[in-house]
């Protein structure tokens, strides 16, 4: 036997058994006769056993903007659905009467729940018919169609195609703390969106100052950083140096005027 | 199609409180607008982007409290939009900025008219089926 083939073999061995547990289970589901509890854990049994079609199913509908667990999730409403409903006597795989209404049910839920902003059902219509033509037209025309000829190709105005557009922006409203989706842990909107340090403009500032303060005397360098770096009050500062908290005033203001001037002669 | 005056320009004034609340108003007429003058679904899309730059930059600079003022001027395959407000001491456009370097990007034309009193962004976009 090749790799290929034991692997095969492996495959369908797996398969078999997947199938005849399903039948096993299904026995009992239907089984008038079995307690409520056995019932209800056959179903429970069925549904796990049947999760990775499901799986399988979403994996479908990824990279449309909604979450594969979300997808899983409503995929397995479908799921559970099928179970209920299966009518084992019809002969058909469970498989193959579970999925479309699995892919159903996430269907609905991009149709029903995708939307941010609840928009009429003809709008949500709308917007898929323009965006299917607008595939089309720009496929045939070789550029981006314009509304009209969108509106040709649908058969309704162009007022329409114009509303359908609006409520398009409605589908993808996104919050800033949503995070880009790629990887678990990533950057959420909020926190991607830079902003300069708020020191930043001071920079430049502080470092034209410095040489300025450098040449104080002494006595108003020192009330100017308790002032600004202590960030003591006029009438501790006083009480500091041993001067009237009114005399502070005066110098402080004197010192920035200098400080003041002294920077804009330099500009 | 607005044609009413066949081959006469077609003019379209909206003054809206400066207020970034409204900006989605004149997303939307722009875009109205844009569809009737037969943009193809890309200049629209880019329109909408230009006409979001031009309308921040404007309400960065109008004073509290005014209106903004948004022109229109249609001519088949273009249109030109100039988004106004009051602005007392309106600062020196930054060229260098991203929202500056979209609006060019995104339009055919674009200026900025500053002057004490009052700050404009004009911008305008040629239809793509015109230009070829």
């Amino acid at each position: 036997m090749t790799d290929v083939e034991s692997r095969e073999g492996v495959r369908s061995a797996a398969l078999e058994a997947t199938r005849r547990e399903n039948a096993r289970l299904f026995m009992v589901f239907r089984d008038p006769d079995v307690s409520d509890a056995e019932r209800e854990s056959a179903r429970e049994a069925l549904v796990h056993l049947h999760l990775p079609l499901v799986e399988h199913c979403a994996r479908r509908f990824r990279n449309r903007g909604e979450p594969f667990e979300d997808l899983v999730q409503v995929g397995t409403i479908g799921l559970i659905k099928s179970v209920d409903r299966f009518d084992t006597d019809r002969g058909v795989e469970f498989s193959t009467y579970a999925t479309p209404t699995i892919i159903g049910e996430i269907k609905r839920y991009f149709r029903d729940k995708g939307w941010a902003i609840r928009v009429p059902r003809r709008l949500q219509e709308l917007r898929m018919q323009i965006s299917a033509s607008t595939a089309e037209l720009t496929q045939s025309l070789g550029r981006s169609p314009t509304p009209r000829e969108i509106a040709e190709a649908i058969g309704c105005s162009v007022e329409e195609i114009i509303e359908g557009l609006e409520s398009s922006n409605a589908y993808a409203t996104l919050s800033l703390d949503a995070t880009d989706g790629s990887d678990e842990g990533g950057q959420s909107m909020l926190e991607a969106i830079g902003i300069d340090d708020a020191a930043l403009e001071h920079v430049e500032i502080r470092e034209s100052v410095k040489p300025l303060l450098e040449s104080l005397p002494p006595r108003e360098k020192k009330i100017l950083l308790l002032r600004f770096f202590k960030n003591m009050t006029q009438s501790q500062i006083a009480a500091e140096i041993g001067v009237s908290q009114m005399h502070v005033s005066r110098l402080l203001t004197r010192t920035l005027e200098q400080l003041r001037a002294s920077l804009e002669t330099d500009d | 199609m607005i044609t009413s005056g066949v081959g006469a320009r077609s003019d379209v004034e909206l003054r809206l409180p400066a207020d970034g609340a409204y900006a989605a108003v004149l997303r939307t007429l722009t875009a109205g607008l844009a569809a009737r003058l037969d943009f193809t679904m890309d200049d629209i899309e880019d329109l909408r982007i230009a006409v979001s730059e031009a309308t921040a930059m404007v309400l960065d600079e109008a004073d509290s409290g005014t209106d903004l003022v948004c022109q229109f001027r249609l001519e088949p395959g273009e249109l030109r939009l100039e988004c106004s407000a009051a602005s007392e001491s309106p600062s020196t456009p930054d060229y260098d900025s991203f929202g500056w370097q979209v609006l060019t990007t995104l339009t055919t034309d674009a200026s900025v008219d500053a002057a004490p009193g009052h700050y404009a962004v004009r911008l305008a976009l040629r239809s793509s089926l015109d230009q070829q």
